[in-house]
């Protein structure tokens, strides 16, 4: 639903999006992810019609938003970052402006106000000037606005980022009911939690560019050291150190605790190794009070993309 | 009804603001009303030639009524055009600081009906203080027996300078950052374009004059109101004057009415806005204006230009206070005749050259730009970028401006060197070759600048190439200026706009009683300036050659 090909965005000299492609199937959920300044709001914007590319191909379907930017509009809905509104609106008075500017009819206008309203709960609020309400209440108000005028595609720029936890997993329940009822969602955020339950596929983004991008599965298997060793010594001992540096698939040791001798440690190798591991370290004399295997999350990988310590390979 | 009109009712039409802003109008429309009319009612006292007593005279609501209308109308110019009008420019930034311009943009709204959504829908509560005004303004009209053509004629340009300004507020809203400054930045525009522009409207480019209600309301209701009140009650002189110069606008050979050269005039204005507003609503990224719209707006600029000057140049006369001071047959010595034209010209260069500036500063592409349009040919496999495109360089278009300041001026010239009114001792050539010179180099230099560098350096480039020689020759001629009156004068010639005037000063040398010394210092910075604008071109445009072929 979603194509962008080779996008670059340049401000004067600063390049801000170098040569960005990735898409988004109709009825999912795809969430970019990266550090401030990576360039997903940009990437957003210019999906939304309101930057102007300096090079490169967007489509939406069939359309394309450089070139038919009226059609694209029509098939968009946008939620920015933080959710200005019109203060001085009531809440139902908001939505009825865009259902309006939409180019719907009166009783169009009032049944998907009072969709959109009953979708984002906020009927009870209706009559409410939109300067009465949390930041919170904000943002929903803003999704109905989105919502209000059907889009098939959705871009949304960290839109749970002013929500209470409640209000969060509501958003998220949300969002997910919206893509399998066919919209095709673009979502940027921080809280990688969030996305990790919500997207089918994600991208990470650095420096203007997509570093990797696909679905959590994919992107884990894809990097090399994908499994995470946390262990927990009775005391600290050099043999522990000088035992990771001789295994050939273990890297990366980090001390997670301050007091305790925990430590977790990259290992790059089969499924098959752990065992072999655990006893040749009991055989060294390291006393091994707790040895557990996770899998990368993506908030790991995110955190190696931000400091650029990431080994993907990118085919 | 349109969605954004409809938007700014509700936000600014609540009861406690209909309560509020009517109340508020209706106190303040009431007590100037009643003031101003009981003050032009009452009867002035005189003094009787035959007893020497004061007397008193009769009191006259015609008088009154006329007397408060003027007053009425000042309070409507108020409320719409000072504030209304500093509402639309900050609401407008205000909603594109905060992205909610962002959602509207993404609307599939046609621009248009989005600007006419802005300017009319943010300053609804203006206009429904306005609407306090219209029964204290239907009195003064049956009362003071005011004629309903004139009236509708002052009220039809009246609602155009609205819409004028307050468009003007919306582009001011959609470029200025701040939105307090766009407010103020707006209402400054406005109080310029009734004191500065007339101010240059009277020394003879009368178009400059017609952007206000002005002109209809000094040539249409002035007269009227003097017929009765102000010549009873003995007014000065001066009145009589301004009422018999707005009158008719010389334009060529004719005379317009000064209404229908208010709508000419405004309705321009409002083109070029709404032209600038269409591309800003369609992409915020988008110069103000297209280059062929560059083209045509300049080309009318210089065509009203020519009307207005015409009559100045062929028969001596031109319109406006200062301008029938400076006419030739105000003049009685060959000198003064010089002087007047010398300072016309100048006007005529100092105001093409602003243009040609600010159209540099539009519809030429920064590097951001250029850099979009290289990558664009390389994608649709195009030889070069299209000339009238937003990438394309803006040299040909500034060189096709040029050229047409320069048939202006010829036409110009040619008129005066054929007319009696006018004692020319050079030749066309020679009075029009170092101008030519002088506008292309300029032109080429400040296109290449604005090519290279982005707005704070094109700007400080011109800034400081420009103002502060200006600024060290003041300096300098004020401590040292009899010694130095050669560096003086080359300083001077680094701005061009200085340029053409003193080439028609050693022209005219003879005829200006100019001594010899002078006139070879002035000639020497003629030269020297024209070095200064050729090394810039030069050096400016084989430095953006090699930053493109990089």
């Amino acid at each position: 639903m979603i194509q962008v090909q080779d996008l670059k965005i340049h401000y004067g000299d600063f390049v801000a999006v170098d040569n960005l492609s990735f898409s988004v199937k109709p009825g999912s959920v795809f969430g970019l992810i990266g550090p401030n300044g990576a360039g997903k709001t940009t990437t957003i914007k210019a999906i939304a019609t309101l930057i102007e590319p300096t090079y490169g191909e967007i489509m939406l379907g069939e359309t394309s938003v450089l070139h038919q930017p009226e059609q694209a509009r029509r098939m968009l809905g946008y939620m920015p970052d933080f959710p200005p509104v019109y203060d001085d609106l009531r809440v139902e008075e908001f939505c009825d402006l865009f259902a309006h500017a939409y180019g719907q009819s009166v009783a169009e206008r009032k049944e998907k106000v009072e969709k959109a309203l009953a979708q984002t709960e906020l009927t009870t609020k209706r009559r409410e000037l939109c300067k009465s309400l949390s930041r919170g209440m904000k943002q929903r108000a803003l999704l109905a606005k989105t919502l209000v005028h059907d889009p098939s595609v959705m871009l949304l720029d960290e839109p749970g980022a002013n929500l209470d936890p409640k209000a969060r997993i509501d958003m998220r329940k949300l969002l997910r009911k919206l893509a399998d009822q066919g919209k095709t969602i673009l979502v940027s955020s921080h809280v990688l939690t969030e996305l990790q339950d919500l997207c089918d596929e994600i991208g990470i983004m650095r420096d203007g560019k997509m570093v990797v991008s696909g679905s959590i599965e994919e992107i884990t298997q894809r990097k090399k050291s994908s499994r995470k060793l946390e262990i927990e010594l009775l005391e600290e001992s050099h043999q522990f150190t000088e035992f990771v540096e001789q295994w050939p698939t273990l890297s990366e040791l980090k001390k997670t605790h301050d007091t305790k001798a925990q430590f977790e440690i990259s290992h790059s190798g089969g499924r098959e190794e752990i065992p072999g591991i655990l006893s040749q370290m009991i055989e060294h004399g390291l006393k091994v009070t707790s040895f557990t295997t996770r899998k990368s999350k993506v908030e790991d990988l995110f955190l190696e993309i931000e400091s650029g310590s990431s080994e993907f390979d990118q085919n | 009804m349109n969605p954004l009109i409809l938007k700014g009712i509700r936000e600014n039409l609540r009861p406690k603001h209909l309560i509020a802003a009517g109340l508020f109008s209706l106190i303040v429309c009431s007590t100037v009303y009643l003031t101003s009319y009981l003050e032009g009612s009452e009867g002035k006292y005189s003094k009787d030639p035959q007893t020497k007593e004061w007397v008193k005279g009769e009191s006259s609501p015609v008088n009154g009524a006329r007397n408060a209308f003027t007053f009425i109308l000042a309070l409507q110019g108020f409320y719409l055009m000072f504030l209304g009008t500093g509402r639309v420019a900050s609401i407008t930034a205000e909603e594109r600081e905060s992205g909610l311009l962002d959602y509207q943009r993404m609307t599939p709204m046609n621009p248009l009906s989005k600007i006419i959504g802005y300017i009319f829908g943010i300053p609804a509560r203006e206009y429904y203080m306005f609407l306090f005004t219209l029964p204290f303004l239907g009195h003064a009209i049956l009362v003071g027996k005011l004629p309903w053509g004139n009236i509708i004629q002052l009220y039809s340009v009246f609602f155009c300078s609205v819409i004028l300004y307050h468009l003007t507020a919306h582009a001011v809203g959609l470029v200025v950052p701040k939105p307090r400054a766009a407010s103020w930045v707006s209402r400054i525009v406005v109080l310029g374009l009734y004191v500065v522009l007339p101010g240059l409207g009277q020394a003879g480019i009368s178009f400059l004059s017609f952007l206000t209600i002005l002109p209809t309301y000094f040539g249409k209701i002035l007269p009227i109101i003097r017929e009765e009140g102000y010549q009873k009650r003995g007014h000065f002189d001066y009145e009589a004057r301004i009422a018999d110069f707005w009158k008719d606008v010389p334009f060529f050979d004719f005379a317009i009415s000064p209404t229908t050269f208010t709508f000419l005039m405004q309705g321009l204005l409002i083109l070029i806005l709404l032209i600038t507003g269409y591309r800003k609503w369609r992409n915020q990224a988008l110069p103000a204006l297209s280059k062929s719209s560059a083209l045509f707006i300049y080309s009318i600029f210089q065509f009203l230009l020519l009307g207005c000057l015409w009559t100045f140049f062929d028969k001596g006369e031109a319109s406006g206070l200062i301008g029938q001071e400076l006419s030739a047959n105000e003049f009685s010595g060959k000198e003064e005749k010089i002087l007047g034209l010398i300072l016309v010209i100048g006007i005529f260069f100092s105001l093409s050259f602003l243009f040609i500036l600010c159209l540099i500063n539009i519809c030429c592409p920064d590097r951001h730009l250029y850099l979009k349009g290289i990558q664009r040919i390389a994608k649709f496999n195009l030889a070069r970028i299209p000339r009238i495109a937003d990438e394309s360089s803006g040299l040909g278009l500034m060189l096709i401006l040029t050229a047409i300041t320069l048939f202006t001026y010829s036409v110009l010239i040619k008129l005066a060197l054929h007319s009696d009114a006018w004692v020319l001792n050079s030749s066309f050539l020679s009075l029009c070759l170092i101008p030519a010179g002088t506008l292309l180099l300029a032109v080429i230099y400040l296109q290449a600048s604005r090519e290279i560098w982005f707005n704070l350096g094109f700007w400080g480039f011109v800034g400081l190439l420009w103002i502060t020689p200006l600024l060290a020759s003041l300096v300098l001629g004020v401590g040292w200026g009899e010694e130095n009156v050669g560096l003086i004068l080359k300083l001077l010639a680094i701005n061009p706009l200085s340029i053409i005037p003193m080439h028609w000063m050693y022209e005219h040398a003879e005829i200006v009683k100019l001594p010899q010394e002078i006139a070879q210092n002035i000639n020497s910075a003629i030269q020297f300036g024209l070095l200064i604008a050729g090394i810039f071109a030069i050096l400016l445009q084989s430095r953006l050659y090699f930053i493109r072929k990089k």
